[in-house]
């Protein structure tokens, strides 16, 4: 696997992303998976999913956050706090859930107290929460208003032809990552679950036509793999809140697992579906990025939810489901607690585990949990 | 769950509770002192609300007019929902449908049953919630989890976009229940076109959803009817409001508990009429004397709430402030918009009946503008958002202190009640932050809140 995923994986400033600041590139962050990139694209512009790694405390998202909030946008303000998103241009914020729409406020008040922690174009973005005719087209207006505020503060234009480069480029990475998660599925798969989040992840922090090639080239390689590396395994589908480092899935490795799906935001969720051919671009470009209701902030939609990870654990042939929310997420914590019981009514195991958003996992209390679920699973079949 | 609370029907347990309560001042003195003993748990609330004389009785009578709705609902062949207290209950009575709001059941809970509602909290977690979600649902959705209350028939909120542990609980118990579910969503912004077009198309929408759960057409004439008695309730309100303006205030701090209370459950009924007649008559009276609505008819300080208030058992804060001599100037959950408010800035709503449209898009209005729908949905600090609303009453309301209450739950305000709150030190109104939670004082007991409390108003030099 070429080492340049783990890189852009992991470090935020990675060497792909500053060879395009170098060559003059602009980069605008955003925060969730409801955001269309095709249309900064379309403006010659990077997206760039904002992550909180590398931080070592969240002693500055704690200072304008309450205490009783999500730790994944306190350690996201604590990397503009630390300047560690100097790079950007400009921000898109988004009414995601209610800790990460907050990070608006904060980090603009944070912006005044760490001069140049704050981009210049700071943009605020609504998403409704269900789909419907109406709420369709409210987001197609809105997306239309994102592209129009690019417009006019980077003084770009953002034309069909552009747009729709743009969303050929990102259908063919949906393509491909839903052919890197096939490969997954296989009895033994080519690659851990680990090494998966990586390629995935850096998909989300650096140029696409760069990641498509090598993106290509490394699932024709993973194509011809037929060690039997990780056979035998434990396989192991992971759901719930968002997961954008390492950390925990190689903490499920660690314990012997392989991870071999999942329905997170940075994982599958970033690339299921399509963004289909139609009159307007806005209303196509809504149409995929509101119907994708995996994320619990779309409420009512439970059910869906349900089924999908139901599908996605037939077809990834996983032997376990596990559900993990970061502590205050309540819109995945509690979905998972239904799911839960009503997998354990289906006989499907699964286990639930609350922690700390991203490298401030409490790494043996979920290492423990998880090395008790392999157990259960182990028993499960010698049982059989 | 301790055995004696699965013994009676939680709804049930407060009806009885509350009809019984409003009944004890029609005993002679020497009954009601009788009577008192023999309910030790709830002696301090009784003689708290028939202190209060008709206001306090009426309030009594009024819940439990309410609770017994929801008693006699299925037999009456009513629907039930599970809904929201910033959810306007005007298009549910038009309809038939009895709302069960779980927030205000919370509350009467947190009352009438000694440390259940605790135990329906922690219930919830069983049945799979996160501990850190919203208590305000959790009391009495426990209850409802565990079978100690019937079954609602369907789920209607308004809290996503506004308030995303709200909306998840309710998503919850639709699932659990598996029982339809609607939302009316806000966007962030309020008074735009594209958001005034986005609520009317979602409210009519809404309409389809209860026409299909009921079997029943929307009856113009009676939402017409309930639509007018609540422009006569709106109009009541902003002038006890009004009021509040006046040094001393002559309203008594917990009348802003019964107005909301009452209104979530009941605007548009009459019973809602009927309490916000004698609170304002009382008041009334008050500002004709220029007593305080203190118990000792002064008035020392002015506090203004930014959120909401305090829950726990006897409802010891309005009785601390009252103790102080500390005018209650009102929370977010008294403030409604109504065209006359007071504090309304540039944006209001007009109730207008004169066609179906009309109706409807005064609803749709009207719920835009609720407690949390108007002020959260955007950032703090943008136009007719919290910080705007907040400064504009203070300015109205000559405030000495502001104080914030909330739950642990609500990570919307949680998100940002620092920098809010450090917007209105240096705006000039020193502002207390409350860390309990309202409805669960498990996580900080009162006697620890309180100390909290004082330390604020000694150090800030209101004493």
């Amino acid at each position: 696997m070429d080492p340049i995923f783990n890189e852009a994986a992991t470090k935020i400033q990675n060497s792909s992303l500053l060879e395009y600041k170098k060559n003059g590139g602009r980069v605008i962050g955003y925060v969730c998976s409801h955001v269309p990139e095709e249309v900064i694209a379309a403006a010659d512009m990077l997206p760039f999913r904002l992550r909180g790694i590398e931080i070592k405390s969240t002693a500055i998202g704690d200072s304008y956050f309450g205490p009783f909030v999500c730790s994944c946008p306190k350690a996201l303000l604590q990397n503009a706090g630390e300047g560690r998103f100097s790079f950007l241009d400009g921000a898109i914020m988004v009414q995601a859930c209610d800790s990460m729409r907050r990070l608006d406020e904060c980090w603009r008040k944070a912006g005044t107290d760490f001069p140049g922690s704050l981009p210049d174009f700071f943009h605020y973005f609504a998403v409704p929460h269900k789909v419907t005719e109406y709420s369709v087209q409210f987001f197609a207006e809105e997306i239309e208003k994102l592209a129009k505020a690019i417009e006019e503060h980077f003084k770009v234009s953002i034309t069909e032809q552009k747009l729709d480069e743009a969303i050929e480029t990102y259908n063919t990475t949906r393509d491909l990552l839903v052919q890197l998660e096939a490969l997954r599925h296989r009895d033994s798969p080519p690659l851990t679950g680990s090494e998966a989040m990586a390629i995935v992840l850096a998909g989300t922090a650096m140029p696409k036509s760069d990641y498509n090639k090598l993106l290509g080239a490394t699932i024709e390689d993973l194509k011809k793999q037929r060690a039997k590396t990780h056979a035998g395994k434990p396989r192991i589908l992971l759901a719930g809140s968002v997961v954008d480092d390492l950390t925990l899935i190689d903490a499920i490795e660690a314990e012997g697992a392989v991870v071999v799906a999942d329905t997170v935001c940075f994982g599958a969720r970033a690339y299921s579906g399509h963004v289909e051919k139609g009159n307007s671009r806005w209303e196509t470009l809504a149409r995929r990025y509101l119907n994708e209701q995996f994320c619990p902030r779309m409420f009512g939609y439970s059910n869906e939810r349900y089924e999908l990870i139901l599908k996605k654990f037939k077809d990834s042939k996983a032997d376990g489901i596990v559900f993990q929310n970061i502590r205050f997420c309540d819109l995945h914590g509690s979905e998972n607690g239904l799911f839960n019981k009503r997998l354990d009514k289906a006989g499907i195991p699964n286990t639930r585990i609350e922690r700390e958003y991203g490298e401030l996992s409490d790494e043996g209390r979920v290492r423990m949990r998880i090395g008790a679920f392999l157990e259960t699973l182990e028993r499960g079949k010698s049982a059989a | 769950m301790r055995q004696e609370l699965m013994e009676y029907d939680f709804i049930w347990s407060v009806n009885n509770l509350l009809s019984t309560a409003a009944k004890t001042a029609k005993g002679t003195p020497k009954e009601y002192q009788a009577l008192l003993k023999r309910i030790p748990h709830f002696a301090d609330l009784i003689d708290s609300m028939v202190g209060l004389g008709e206001p306090g009785i009426v309030f009594l009578e009024s819940f439990a007019e309410y609770t017994d709705m929801i008693l006699k609902a299925k037999a009456q062949g009513k629907k039930t929902c599970f809904t929201t207290f910033c959810q306007s209950p005007v298009i549910l009575h038009a309809m038939d449908v009895v709302p069960l709001v779980l927030e205000v059941l919370t509350v009467a809970g947190t009352l009438i049953r000694k440390s259940a509602i605790g135990e329906f909290m922690d219930y919830c977690l069983e049945a799979g919630f996160t501990e850190t979600s919203c208590s305000s649902q959790r009391g009495s959705m426990g209850a409802y989890l565990a079978g100690l209350a019937e079954k609602p028939d369907f789920v209607l909120i308004d809290t996503p976009g506004i308030c995303d542990t709200n909306a998840n609980s309710f998503a919850f118990a639709a699932a659990h229940f598996d029982i339809p579910f609607y939302q009316l969503n806000y966007p962030p912004t309020l008074d735009d076109e594209r958001s005034i077009e986005y609520h009317r198309k979602d409210f009519k929408h809404m309409i389809s959803f209860l026409e299909e759960q009921t079997g029943k057409k929307l009856d113009v004439g009676r939402l017409r009817e309930i639509m007018l008695e609540m422009q006569r309730q709106d109009e009541m309100v902003c002038e006890l409001q009004d009021l509040q303006r006046l040094i001393p205030n002559p309203v008594p701090g917990i009348y802003n508990l019964f107005i909301y209370a009452i209104r979530f459950t009941m605007a548009g009924l009459p019973a809602c009429t009927r309490m916000i007649e004698v609170m304002l008559k009382k008041a009334k009276e008050n500002a004709a004397a220029k007593r305080a609505g203190t118990s000792s008819g002064k008035e020392h300080k002015r506090a203004l709430f930014v959120y909401i208030d305090h829950y726990a058992a006897n409802l010891p804060l309005f009785n601390f402030l009252d103790q102080h001599n500390i005018s209650h100037l009102g929370g977010i959950l008294d403030r409604y918009y109504q065209e006359d408010a007071f504090y309304k800035g540039a944006s209001s709503y007009k109730t207008e009946t004169e066609t179906l449209d009309a109706m409807i898009d005064s609803l749709a209005r009207q719920n835009a503008h609720l407690p949390m729908v108007k002020q959260i949905r955007g950032p703090y600090d943008s136009p007719e958002m919290w910080l705007d609303e907040v400064k504009r009453l203070a300015e109205a309301l000559n405030p000495d202190l502001a104080i914030y209450s909330g739950t642990p739950g609500c990570r919307n305000t949680w998100g940002m009640v620092k920098l809010f709150v450090n917007d209105l030190e240096k705006t000039g109104y020193p502002t207390h932050i409350i860390n309990s939670d309202a409805f669960d004082d498990r996580v900080e007991s009162w006697e620890a809140t309180a100390h909290r409390l004082q330390e604020f108003l000694d150090l800030r030099g209101f004493n």
